[in-house]
């Protein structure tokens, strides 16, 4: 790759940057200087130790090792999803844990082995900035879809336990109440897919070219990774709903209330 | 109808608290078929709170419930919920436009062989003084009073055979109150079982059970 190297001289010309938003809040006694210097020191020292793990994962290059970087990811999405939910760790833990696996895992190892032809599946310099893109993006939508869910059985719990009265057996019930929660969790990726390349040019397209390659293996790669977050974004919050559902309803039906921390 | 033993409802010494409070204290009730029951008690008694234990929405302290002659659990409340109505004080029945929202229960799999009391909406309407272009309306858009006929439509297309009605005559004026009442009566084979606290709903019951008030009793 011909990509330019970053002197340390001018990476620390690059935090100079700050003067302007940190100008801004000091200027205006803006009550956030604190939570963005914390901000600030936090990206850097977490890159900081990313890029020297991932160096080590890459040189090794190892089966374990990558293995074992993806399930942390995982880990992490899956309790910043619970607390983004508002929800009680112990019970969803687990089922978000298979979710996020099965949903990022199938379209990231397709993209791996039948798209990019890499007999290697687990190479680590695409199977983690692939994995790690997402399994982001699943986050988001996975907090929308599985909050409006469960929030909007609570509001509406009147209009639920009627249809049950009428008849309705639990996923009767609750049918319409998924429809809305998967329209709301898609709703951002779809926005999304439709304005790319139009408002901003995607993340993963402009490391490509900085890297070096041509425009057209960058966007190549834009649209292999939208379509592998659109269907894990969908595989992840079918799968985070079905899966936490078991333990979310009584016996008889009605939603247990001891699932949410408030 | 069935055993004359074997009461449509059958409550005994039910006792309920709601948020630690106790609501309901060892209270039984017997409802033969066909019969109509009001239970009264000021607000705050715990009148409704009986009904949600009826179809299994809150689980009692102590005490049975048998329905038809079957106890109350986990296992039999999806099926007893398909002969029991609840009619509430203020109907919340989701969203839709108000065809959608009377067609929807007959697409689950419980009601699919009612399909065809669907002929009969236009009949009901009428006699419960509701225009047909009400069809058409968001049902969000209806008064108090409209949802809770149309809820009690609903009932009836279900073919449904205990009512469970929920200060039915406080949304209503009384023209419709009437035919609301006439209409139960015209049914002997209609169990009903409604909870108020104004004497007017008594017109249609047999026999008027009073509920003592439990000191601090929660919602009603």
């Amino acid at each position: 790759m011909n990509i330019t190297e970053i002197s340390l001289g001018g990476m620390a010309l690059a935090y100079l940057l700050l003067i302007f938003p940190l100008g801004l809040i000091l200027w205006n006694r803006i009550p956030i200087l604190g939570q963005t210097l914390l901000a600030i020191v936090r990206m850097t020292l977490q890159l900081l130790l990313v890029g020297l793990y991932l160096q080590f994962v890459f040189r090794l290059n190892n089966y374990w090792l990558t293995g074992a970087w993806l399930l942390i990811m995982i880990a992490v999405a899956d309790l910043s999803i619970i607390r983004g939910c508002g929800l009680k760790m112990a019970r969803f833990t687990g089922p978000l844990f298979v979710a996020l696996l099965a949903g990022a895992g199938l379209p990231l190892l397709f993209l791996v082995g039948p798209v990019l032809k890499k007999t290697f599946l687990m190479e680590a310099q695409y199977v983690i900035p692939i994995g790690g893109m997402i399994l982001g993006n699943c986050l988001r939508a996975n907090i929308i879809g599985i909050k409006r869910f469960y929030e909007s059985l609570r509001k509406n719990q009147k209009s639920f336990q009627h249809m049950l009265g009428q008849g309705a057996s639990l996923p009767e019930a609750v049918r319409p109440f998924l429809r809305d929660a998967y329209q709301a969790a898609l709703g951002p990726t779809i926005a999304t897919i439709a304005t790319i390349g139009l408002v901003a040019l995607p993340g993963m397209m402009t490391g490509v070219i900085l890297g070096g390659a041509n425009p057209m293996t960058a966007i190549k790669y834009q649209i292999m990774i939208m379509l592998a977050i659109f269907s894990g974004t969908a595989i992840t919050v079918m799968l985070a709903i079905k899966l936490t559902m078991k333990s979310s309803f009584t016996a008889w039906g009605v939603l247990d209330h001891r699932i949410f921390k408030s | 109808m069935a055993d004359s033993n074997i009461k449509a409802i059958d409550i005994k010494d039910l006792s309920i608290s709601f948020a630690g409070q106790k609501i309901i204290e060892i209270f039984s009730l017997h409802v033969a078929y066909g019969e109509k029951v009001t239970i009264t008690g000021p607000s705050g008694s715990g009148k409704s709170t009986i009904l949600r234990c009826l179809q299994g929405f809150l689980q009692p302290e102590a005490g049975s419930i048998h329905i038809a002659g079957k106890p109350l659990t986990p296992d039999t409340v999806w099926e007893m919920r398909t002969s029991l109505a609840y009619v509430a004080q203020e109907p919340d029945l989701g969203a839709g436009n108000v065809r959608e929202i009377i067609e929807r229960p007959f697409n689950y799999r419980a009601n699919h062989s009612l399909k065809a009391n669907l002929s009969r909406l236009p009949e009901y309407f009428k006699i419960f003084n509701l225009p047909l272009d009400l069809l058409d309306k968001e049902i969000t858009l209806l008064s108090g009073g409209e949802k809770q006929r149309v809820a009690f439509i609903c009932a009836i297309l279900l073919d449904r055979r205990i009512f469970l009605l929920d200060e039915v005559a406080s949304a209503l004026d009384r023209a419709n109150y009437q035919a609301v009442a006439k209409f139960i009566i015209s049914r002997p084979e209609l169990t009903v079982l409604s909870v108020a606290h104004e004497p007017a709903e008594y017109d249609f019951s047999d026999r008027v059970v009073e509920l003592p008030y439990y000191s601090r009793g929660g919602g009603a």
